[in-house]
C-alpha cells in the first residue's frame, strides 16, 4: 500500500515547501489541503499514515480539524504533527486536541525530515 | 496597516506594510458599507501581512538550516579525508616496516612527488588519490619473499622476475579502493620507463601516466639523497645531475626540469617535515 502524508496549511507556499522538502525522501506520495474541511475530506480519501497540520486556519482551524480526524475510526490512526506559532498553550492546546508531535513555525526543515524518517522506520 | 477613512465618503485607503515600507504599496478599495466591512478588509490585510511575514522567517529558517548542512558536510568530508590518510598510512607503514634501512622513504617520497607534481603542472588538489598512491606504491612487496627482497648479492632472472611483479601484486591489491582514483595507476606504472624499458607494462613516453612519471624522478630523488648501509646519500646538487643524466631515457624531461624549479631549501624543509 502507498504510504501517504497529508500536509495542511492555508498558505499554498509553505505547502509546496514542505512537499518539496520531503518528494523522493523516505517513498511517501504526498497530498495536500488548504483548510481543515478540506483536510479531512482528503484523509478520508487517502488514509495519510503522517499529516502534518497547520493550527491557524480559517474557518475549521487545526485543532478543530485534528479533534475531528481522531473521532474518525477511518482517520484516527495517523500521526498526526502539529504546526503551531509557538507557545506552551500552542502545544497544550495541540496535545489536547490529539496531536502526537508538534513543529514550531518557522520549522526546522531538517527537524522536518528527521521526523519523518524517525515515525516511517517506527512504523 | 494604515486605514483611514473620510468621513461622509464610503471610502478607506489602505497602506500595506507587505514590503517593510509604507511607501511600498497602496491599494484603494471602495467599500459599501460601513464599520463591519472596514474590520472584515482589516483582519483580511492583517493576516496577509502576517503571512508574508512568516514565509520570510521560514525561509530564512531553510537558509540557516543548508547553511549547517553544508558546514556539516564540509567537516565529515576533511573527517573522511583524514580517515583515508590515516589508514592508507597504516599500510604504508606495515610495508616499510619489513625494511629499516628505508626509513621513511614512503613519506618522503610522497612529500616531494606532490611538490614535484604541482611543479609539473597537475593540480593536485584535482587528483586526491595522488598522494595515497606514493604512499602504498610498494604495497605489492608483501608479496616479495625476504631473502629476494634483502638479496645482497645481484639478483638471477627469475628473481628479478619475481620483484618485478611487485607493481602487479600490488595494483592487484588496491583495486577496489574507489577513493585511490588514479593512485592505483602510480602503483602498477611506478617502475615504468620513459624509453619503454622499464616494468611491468613496458610502457613508453606519455603512455606512462604523468603521475607515474613525476612519481619515478621523486623516487630516485629520495633513493640517491637518503644514507643507505652501503653508501652514504649525496647532495641535492649530485642527485639533480645524476637524474639528469637519465633524462629522456629513464625518466620524463619535463620532469626532471619541473625538479630544477624545486629549491634545495625547499626539499629539505620537505625531508625534515617528514623525519
Amino acid at each position: 500500500m502507498t504510504r501517504t502524508i497529508l500536509i495542511v496549511d492555508d498558505d499554498p507556499m509553505i505547502r509546496k515547501l514542505i512537499a518539496t522538502t520531503l518528494e523522493d525522501v523516505a517513498g511517501y506520495r504526498l497530498e495536500e489541503a488548504a483548510d481543515g474541511a478540506e483536510a479531512i475530506e482528503r484523509a478520508v480519501d487517502v488514509r495519510p499514515e503522517i499529516v502534518f497540520l497547520d493550527v491557524d486556519m480559517p474557518e475549521i482551524n487545526g485543532i478543530e480539524a485534528c479533534r475531528r480526524l481522531r473521532s474518525d475510526p477511518v482517520t484516527a490512526g495517523a500521526t498526526i504533527v502539529m504546526l503551531t506559532g509557538g507557545g506552551a498553550q500552542a502545544e497544550s492546546g495541540a496535545l489536547a486536541a490529539g496531536a502526537d508531535l508538534f513543529l514550531t513555525k518557522p520549522f526546522s526543515p531538517l527537524h522536518l525530515l528527521r521526523l519523518v524518517d524517525r515515525i516511517g522506520a517506527a512504523s | 496597516m494604515v486605514i483611514a477613512q473620510s468621513i461622509g465618503h464610503t471610502r478607506v485607503v489602505c497602506v500595506s506594510r507587505l514590503d517593510n515600507a509604507l511607501v511600498g504599496r497602496a491599494i484603494e478599495v471602495s467599500v459599501s458599507g460601513d464599520g463591519e466591512n472596514i474590520v472584515t478588509l482589516r483582519a483580511r490585510l492583517d493576516r496577509t501581512e502576517r503571512q508574508a511575514s512568516a514565509r520570510q522567517r521560514q525561509l530564512e529558517r531553510y537558509a540557516a538550516d543548508l547553511r549547517e548542512v553544508f558546514k556539516q558536510e564540509r567537516n565529515r568530508a576533511q573527517e573522511l579525508r583524514s580517515s583515508y590518510r590515516a589508514t592508507v598510512r597504516a599500510l604504508s607503514n606495515a610495508v616499510e616496516a619489513r625494511d629499516a634501512y628505508t626509513g621513511k622513504h614512503a613519506e618522503r617520497v610522497t612529500a616531494y612527488g606532490i611538490a614535484l607534481a604541482a611543479a609539473a603542472g597537475l593540480d593536485t588538489d584535482l587528483v586526491p588519490g595522488l598522494e595515497f598512491g606514493f604512499l602504498l606504491h610498494d604495497v605489492g612487496k608483501v608479496a616479495v619473499p625476504d631473502a629476494i627482497l634483502f638479496k645482497p648479492s645481484s639478483l638471477d632472472d627469475a628473481e628479478f622476475a619475481l620483484i618485478a611483479q611487485h607493481p602487479v601484486i600490488g595494483a592487484d591489491i588496491v583495486k577496489d579502493i574507489d577513493f585511490l582514483g588514479e593512485g592505483k595507476l602510480v602503483v602498477r606504472h611506478h617502475h615504468e620507463r620513459w624509453d619503454g624499458a622499464g616494468y611491468p607494462d613496458r610502457l613508453a613516453g606519455e603512455q606512462i601516466p604523468l603521475a607515474a612519471r613525476v612519481f619515478a624522478v621523486a623516487d630516485a630523488f629520495d633513493a640517491l639523497t637518503t644514507d643507505r648501509p652501503y653508501r652514504r646519500g649525496t647532495r641535492f646538487s649530485r642527485a639533480r645531475a645524476e637524474i639528469r643524466e637519465h633524462s629522456g631515457s629513464q625518466f620524463d624531461p619535463e620532469v626532471v626540469a619541473a625538479l630544477d624549479t624545486i629549491s634545495d631549501a625547499r626539499f629539505a624543509a620537505l625531508r625534515d617535515g617528514v623525519a
